[in-house]
């Protein structure tokens, strides 16, 4: 395949937005202005039954424009960047915040600030291509259909100019990309899965990662259905990620403050295992961190959970100014990490059990009880009976019924952090973990 | 918006077109679409954010030797739309190398038409001071009541402007307009909290929908309800009869019969995020999936509904279609591409993309519940022991859709015949087929009522779809209900 018309197109660069931003404070009437930029140029192969099923590359410009007058604020967006439609976008803002109402907690642009200079873009992604993509779909399809397995997942990459800017003289601007493998092996009603992203899309690891589905749809044909209730599980990275990921959402400050958030009350005391912390880490190489929020904050390390003490909360600007509050923390780049008592890998979490249940991940992950965070959602794509040190058998999938909250105080042991992402979650690095009493409520068919 | 020149887009689709047939692909479309959202957002007594979003761009789709490309831009212009057709003729065959099976589209006559959504008032000719004034006001309203804390109010309207044009000869205008609005007070007591809603349906009407909709009438219920339940006892684990109301019904079909009845997901398109389907194609036409009782339909043909569009997005024509008939499983939502996979002759008009950027895919149909002979009363006095529930709350349902769980916006526990008193943390599972076997009653149509939904995810990189489930009140039998806390 030539790579002709499919030559990476030339994304808006740091002179290009700054030109652009400096146009629009000109011409603006407002107090305050601010704009956003995102330009986007990606593509996805999709793949199922052994053949490709989709195959797109799309360019999208996003600019967005916010206009404040006083405490009266208004935005526009605009996927145009010609010179009449930002300044239409710009028209629309100013008439957006003339007639809105005051907003009590506004608060003006960022002041100009220094940003560290993060590893956010990797040049292989980012020329890597319809064909670039289409190599890698091959790979995990012939090494599928060479094990007389289906194959059914995507390649994605994309590289994007992210630049916000302000009339303050605030401006940041930085390229960043990302790579995405995930696949599901499939013999018959038995499936397997992995799944990665990376800055590098060479760093996909999509023969390892096949493999380890392949290996996993192996394992899962003729689950046998296992009643509901509490069983010992060890839960892979993937499935921690999904676990986490919820109580990394229901984080927020404001929540905390009104009494509607799980945590509230719960500042400074110890609510998970004391072996493990949560941090920030924008500048670990295998996370997907970057220099600055889309307010223009920059990003830095952080600390949330220490020694399991709850540490940090997820601030706006305002109730971080209300509540005093100079340094807002961001949880972007999430590392959960445990003492020095972590074990090598899931491998020495099984050879440690009795009896078990080894969940591959979880799908459809959703809360059931706001105020205790209890979430439900499914085993999916390998789900096994450990016995003795070793799997089995395969097992139908679970519903599961527990809150976080609760699961990350009953950690018998753990693994040191591995790389997790799921459908349903951004990229993490967490422990696989040996949960005691963990609650399937339900089983399924299969 | 800008006025729209539909022949001057023509002019721009007939370049993509052009290098498409001059390919020697079979096949392809170009989608313009011009777009514009306005959202209006309070929060806790404030106006928190007021947006008006305009997305423009094209996607130019491509079959060639039975293999799909698809390449898009937000740059619409003469040099950037021939440049981005080329690209998805290259991608597509990029993609022949690895395709076993080659696609082959379902007959479809060729259309030239125009379809423009019913609307009486355009939300966006509404001043914004009308919408942030019934937004501040029904916030207030919200925090009289003693107990709430919180509260949430939101208007939205969206206007597509698109022009399909296929290598066929197809040439199709469409202006379609959608609005909703909604709002929420959340109250604490005993160290817990609890939220009510109140929610218009998605639809494709005008600003009547909100202005018929009299917030502030319903405001001082919902705000007396959120305190209800957070003070109300918790449910006690066990089998329940459950009268359902439409607007938790609509999530209830969206998850359990809409998902499931996707050909594409029955074929394995899905096998790798959104999931596959328990209603295979050889249970066609034989699978009991519910009681007699149960008629789901797909109409995409109701006005005023989401998926009500004329066209889908492969130039399809809307339909309406049985999917469920007496209990029995009998029809699937397919595309071009699928429909000739399990031998029927053309397609039932359900693949949507999210816009420009997005390769179309089947999508839910409009499936509804047939509204059946009884009422709302009559469904609750046969009820010795039961829970009448409303609204929408926490739902998960199983890759193949069978083993579902679903919460609620409110719970009434019914005894003998009779609403009693509200409960919290009412949660309810069961099996798809198991379930809808169980419903033993279906209110007429003076109970039926439409909602919809704007984010259904499916598809990678995902999409959005938007669909619209109508129902009347329904009973079921019998069903395992659990108390939603972490310690049972």
């Amino acid at each position: 395949m030539t790579e002709g018309s499919a030559a990476a197109p030339k994304l808006t660069d740091r002179d290009e937005f700054r030109f652009l931003a400096d146009l629009v404070f000109k011409r603006s009437s407002g107090d305050q202005t601010f704009v956003a930029l995102h330009d986007q140029h990606g593509g996805t192969v999709r793949f199922a039954n052994n053949q490709v099923i989709q195959n797109v590359d799309t360019r999208r410009i996003s600019f967005s424009v916010t206009v404040a007058f006083g405490r009266r604020h208004g935005t526009a967006d605009t996927t145009d960047l010609t010179a009449g439609s930002v300044q239409d976008a710009l028209t629309r803002a100013e008439r957006l915040a003339r007639v809105a109402p005051e907003d009590p907690e506004y608060l003006p642009p960022v002041e100009p600030q220094s940003y560290p200079i993060a590893p956010t873009s990797r040049p292989e992604t980012a020329a890597a291509g319809p064909s670039g993509r289409l190599a890698y779909a091959r790979q995990a399809i012939e090494l599928c259909r060479t094990e007389r397995l289906t194959a059914a997942g995507i390649v994605s990459s994309a590289a994007a100019a992210v630049g916000v800017a302000a009339s303050n003289g605030l401006f940041a601007h930085e390229e960043r990309t990302e790579a995405r493998f995930s696949l599901t092996a499939q013999a018959g009603e038995a499936t397997g899965w992995a799944s990665a992203a990376h800055r590098s899309i060479d760093r996909l690891a999509v023969g390892e990662r096949t493999r380890f589905a392949i290996d996993k749809a192996k394992r899962s044909i003729e689950a046998k259905e296992m009643p509901a209730g509490r069983y010992t599980v060890i839960l892979e990275a993937p499935a921690v990620a999904g676990l986490l990921t919820w109580f990394i959402w229901m984080l927020d400050a404001k929540a905390f403050y009104k009494g509607t958030s799980p945590f509230s009350g719960k500042l400074g005391q110890q609510i998970i295992d004391p072996r493990l912390s949560l941090k920030n880490r924008p500048d670990h190489p295998d996370l997907l961190g970057y220099g600055f929020t889309s307010e223009g904050l920059p990003v830095k390390e952080s600390t949330w959970i220490e020694a399991g003490v709850l540490r940090q909360l997820s601030y706006d600007r305002f109730t971080a100014k209300e509540r005093g509050i100079d340094l807002i923390a961001t949880l972007e780049s999430p590392l959960f990490s445990g003492d020095e008592s972590a074990k090598a890998d899931v491998g020495d979490l099984i050879r440690s059990t009795a009896r078990g249940v080894l969940v591959t991940t979880f799908w459809y992950i959703r809360p059931v009880n706001p105020t205790d965070l209890t979430l439900t959602g499914m085993t999916r794509d390998g789900t096994f009976l450990v016995e003795d040190g070793r799997i089995t058998t395969a097992v139908r999938n679970f519903r599961f019924h527990d809150s976080p909250l609760r699961v990350f105080t009953e950690i018998d042991a753990f693994t040191v952090p591995q790389e997790a992402v799921t459908a349903e979650t951004g990229k993490l690095l967490v422990p696989a973990m040996k949960i005691r009493d963990f609650n399937f409520s339900s089983v399924t068919r299969f | 918006m800008k006025a729209v020149n539909w022949d001057e887009l023509a002019e721009l689709a007939e370049l993509a077109v052009s290098r498409v047939r001059a390919s020697g692909a079979e096949y392809g479309d170009i989608r313009i679409l011009d777009s514009e959202v306005q959202t209006v957002h309070g929060e806790d007594r404030r106006i928190a954010k007021v947006r008006h979003n305009r997305d423009s761009g094209f996607g130019v789709r491509v079959l060639y030797r039975g293999a799909w490309g698809f390449a898009a831009s937000s740059i619409l212009s003469p040099e950037e739309v021939p440049r981005v057709a080329e690209l998805a003729v290259e991608i597509a065959k990029g993609s022949a190398g690895l395709v076993n099976e080659p696609v082959c589209l379902a007959d479809e006559p060729v259309h030239r038409d125009q379809v423009i959504t019913p609307r009486r008032i355009d939300p966006f000719s509404v001043p914004l001071e009308d919408k942030t004034t019934l937004l501040l006001d029904v916030m207030e309203y919200v925090h009289r009541q003693p107990g709430v804390v919180r509260s949430r109010a939101n208007l939205w309207a969206r206007r597509d402007l698109k022009l399909f044009v296929s290598s066929e000869g197809s040439r199709l205008e469409f202006d379609l307009l959608a609005t909703q609005g909604d709002f929420e007070a959340t109250a604490v007591y005993d160290g817990r909290f609890a939220s009510r809603s109140f929610s218009t349906p998605h639809l494709r009407t005008g600003y009547e929908l909100i202005a018929d909709a009299n917030f502030l009438a319903e405001a001082p219920r919902i705000a007396a309800q959120a305190v209800e339940k957070v003070k109300a006892p918790p449910v006690d684990p066990g089998r329940y009869d459950l009268v359902l109301d439409p607007e938790h019904l609509s999530l209830t079909i969206h998850e359990s019969c809409g998902h499931p009845s996707e050909l594409d997901r029955a074929l394995g398109y899905e096998a790798n995020y959104a999931g596959t389907s328990f209603l295979t194609p050889d249970k066609r036409g034989t699978f009991r999936y519910g009681s007699t009782h149960v008629n789901l339909v797909a109409d995409n043909t109701e006005p005023e509904t989401l998926a009500a569009t004329g066209y889908d997005d492969d130039g399809v024509t809307c339909q309406k279609w049985d999917i469920v008939r007496e209990g029995i499983f009998v029809g699937y939502c397919t595309n071009r591409e699928t429909a000739s996979k399990i031998g029927e002759p053309r397609s039932r008009g359900s693949n949507r993309a999210d816009g420009w950027g997005s390769v179309p895919i089947v999508r839910i149909a409009n499936i509804g519940l047939e509204p059946g002979a009884a009422t709302l009363n009559d469904l609750i006095a046969d009820v010795k022991r039961g829970i009448y529930i409303e609204g929408h709350g926490s739902y998960s349902i199983d890759q193949r859709r069978y083993n579902f769980q679903f919460g609620g916006d409110a719970f009434w526990l019914i005894e003998n015949g009779r609403r009693a008193h509200m409960l919290r943390d009412v949660i309810y599972y069961g099996i798809t087929p198991e379930f809808w076997g169980s419903c033993d009653g279906v209110a007429d149509r003076s109970h039926r009522r439409r909602y919809g939904f704007i984010t259904c995810g499916k598809g990678q990189p995902g999409q959005s779809g938007w669909m619209t489930h109508a129902a009347a009140h329904a009973r079921f039998r019998n069903v395992n209900v659990i108390r939603g806390q972490a310690a049972s």
